[in-house]
């Protein structure tokens, strides 16, 4: 028997608005808190209540707050009364968008939000990102991201790929300051990466609002319909993957469909300078593409919803009267998990 | 004073953070290819697992790819092997194997298809070289963990650090990780009002200005309207209620458990307004004694105690001890046992 799969591609659930928070070094608000503004701030200009949204998915993560189930917490932000339907990932937003595009395929409900939101100045990013890998090999090793990019880095380099210029390159694009000289004057924090090769920390939050069909066509003049979306995953010890490659990205975006038209933009969720580098290669990106026109990862990193944002500018371009845009993101060391939604607008 | 008034305070100009420190001491099960693997760390010995013709290293349970079940077929490697990348780390953090600056590498010990990640101590980075040879550093005492191995140090022999204590006498199922956090977390400014109006001996409530439900404990947000409140919504709240219901906890031994005697906690409905205090401690009851509908009036911790109760002054209710029978009839209404919010 041939399971019933959900259409890949859709003109029927679209990208209605978004909101995010400041994204700061350290936020004085609890996670409740900045969900329950970015909420409202996605929603009102829609002329939308909570009373309106038939679905809610949150991105979360309890490790990074600090506390057990603290997303019963941030169902405060939700106006979960009368009992809403709520569903929360331990993942980034881009993943509870996923949940709720799927949601909304069963055609029963019009609107959903779905956030992403973490406070990771609550602990040391340092300390505790390595307590997430393999439990049994890695973790007791204190086997930290930076050390695994910039062992990614090497490999990526040593494919000709990137080199420690290009890389640079990167990040005077992304937060617009310095020369290359003055940034590869710095010194290694793990060589091949400096600090310029790195991501901030960030504290922040983002809501986006989801509608289909007519609603969405009475919400924006310019909905921006997801036409295709799907993510992958790899092993998960990068000692037994091709570091100088990314075929679940590869795959997810032949999946979602990418190869079907050109686009204008893309979103990468790149937290490292030589991760863009090397999507721009896997995913094939012609030159003319503008990549990143946000600043990225590399200019605030919101971990929760990093992902969620670059769909959200993504979508911006489209509401704003672009055609087609690129949105990825990603979960795990060294590009482990990704994410590609392809979103365009009406024809 | 009359209830439901609250004299104007500035509010808390600066956000306070609290620091706290969550252990969670892990114990894992090792299952039989990870477990062998440990065993034989015990005694120095490495294994990999076949996987067609590649060697896993380390050994898995499946094939990374495909998540086909590998047959467990344990295959020893290295000990020495080659460094096939690596990283210089010049800042070690308090997780990291070794105290010095060392590399983290990508080993691949003879024999192996893939590299193992671990530490390599040269002392500076102008000695680490792609292609070097290295080989393991065991700890003197193993106990059948990645950290038997102290690190990778340069050459084709194998060193002990300390003296020998052997392998160990049974094979090793279970390992230990201690994952440690220090998390700093903001207490919102409403929260810590209603933290220092305790510290009072007073009980204050915020009103919703739209649904008018009140909430205690500084909740700052109606979660039912979406609206956060300042210090306009704050009310006082009557020292006196109503148990609705309650449980009798026979505590179990675990770490920072204090209590060893059968206690009780109970949900105390406040007079006049529709808020339930939640699992509130009772003072000079015993449990059997306790009764649903049972009226109670707040205890609050003398000055003196407070000085023994440093704890108390980092809680939501700061000086509010619990609650003590007040000497008035029950309440006999058959719905209080369904509020417990």
């Amino acid at each position: 028997m041939t399971p019933r799969r959900a259409p890949k591609t859709s003109k029927d659930i679209a990208v209605v608005g978004w909101a995010q928070t400041p994204m700061v070094r350290q936020t004085d608000l609890t996670e409740a808190q900045m969900l329950l503004r970015v909420i409202t701030d996605a929603l009102a200009p829609l002329g939308l209540t909570r009373a309106d949204v038939d679905f809610t998915c949150l991105g979360s993560c309890d490790y990074i707050t600090g506390q057990a189930f603290s997303f019963v917490t941030n169902l405060d932000a939700i106006g979960a009364w009368p009992p809403k339907r709520d569903s929360h990932v331990e993942m980034d937003g881009a993943w509870a968008l996923y949940e709720a595009w799927l949601r909304l395929h069963e055609g029963d409900i019009e609107i959903a939000v779905v956030t992403g939101s973490g406070r990771s100045s609550t602990g040391d990013p340092a300390l505790i990102y390595p307590m997430e890998m393999d439990p049994y090999v890695l973790a007791p090793l204190g086997a930290d991201p930076v050390t695994f990019a910039a062992l990614q880095a090497r490999a990526v380099i040593a494919a000709g790929l990137a080199d420690e210029r290009s890389m640079a390159e990167v990040a005077i694009r992304a937060r617009g300051k310095g020369t290359v000289e003055e940034l590869l004057a710095g010194e290694y924090v793990r060589e091949p990466l400096r600090r310029h090769d790195l991501p901030p920390v960030t504290d922040g939050a983002a809501a986006m609002v989801l509608a289909i069909g007519d609603r969405a066509d009475e919400l924006v003049d310019r909905p921006a319909y997801i036409t295709g979306f799907d993510h992958r995953t790899e092993c998960h010890n990068p000692a037994f993957r091709r570091l100088d490659d990314s075929p679940s990205t590869r795959i997810a975006a032949a999946e979602a469909g990418l190869g079907n038209g050109r686009v204008e933009v893309a979103e990468l969720q790149a937290a490292f300078t030589h991760e863009e580098l090397l999507l721009h290669h896997v995913l094939e990106l012609d030159d003319d593409v503008k990549i990143n026109q946000s600043g990225g990862a590399l200019k605030a990193n919101p971990i929760m919803a990093t992902g969620l944002c670059r769909i959200g500018y993504a979508a911006d371009h489209i509401l704003d009267g672009g055609a087609r845009a690129l949105a990825h993101a990603t979960s795990g060391p060294c590009l482990q998990q990704n994410l590609i939604c392809i979103l365009e607008g009406p024809s | 004073m009359p209830y439901g008034v609250v004299p104007n305070r500035s509010a808390c100009a600066v956000t306070r953070f609290v620091e706290s420190t969550i252990t969670f001491p892990y114990k894992r099960s090792l299952g039989p290819v990870l477990g062998a693997f440990m065993t034989a760390l015990t005694e120095k010995r490495i294994l990999g697992v076949r996987n067609g013709q590649a060697i896993l290293v380390p050994p898995m349970e499946w094939d990374p790819a495909t998540g086909a079940e590998l047959a467990p077929e344990l295959v020893e490697v290295g000990p020495a092997g080659t460094v096939e990348s690596w990283t210089w780390v010049p800042a070690p953090s308090e997780q990291h194997p070794l105290n010095q600056p060392f590399a983290f590498a990508f080993i691949r010990l003879d024999g192996a298809s893939t590299p193992l990640l671990h530490a390599v101590d040269v002392g500076e980075r102008a000695s680490m070289v792609d292609g070097m040879r290295v080989a393991p550093r065991w700890r003197g005492r193993r106990i059948g963990h990645i950290t038997d191995i102290c690190c990778f140090v340069p050459g084709e022999r194998p060193e002990v650090d300390g003296p020998d204590e052997g392998p160990a006498d049974q094979p090793v199922e279970l390992m230990d990780y201690l994952a440690l956090i220090t998390y700093r977390s903001p207490i919102p400014v409403m929260a810590d009002r209603a933290r220092e109006a305790s510290l009072q001996n007073r009980l204050i409530g915020l009103r919703c200005p739209t649904c008018g439900r009140v909430y205690v404990g500084g909740t700052g947000m109606c979660p039912i309207d979406s609206i956060e409140f300042g210090p306009d919504a704050e009310i006082e709240l009557p020292h006196t209620g109503t148990i609705t219901n309650f449980v009798v906890v026979t505590p179990v031994q675990y770490p920072g458990q204090t209590e060893t005697e059968p206690f009780a906690r109970a949900f105390v409905l406040i007079d006049g307004f529709d808020v339930v205090l939640s699992y509130q401690p009772v003072i000079e009851l015993p449990v059997e004694d306790l009764r649903i509908g049972m009226r109670v009036a707040a205890v609050w911790a003398s000055a003196a105690e407070e000085g023994d109760r440093l704890s108390g002054t980092d809680q939501p209710l700061g000086n509010l001890i619990g609650w003590i029978p007040n000497g008035e009839t029950d309440v006999n209404d058959p719905d209080l046992v369904n509020r417990v919010y």
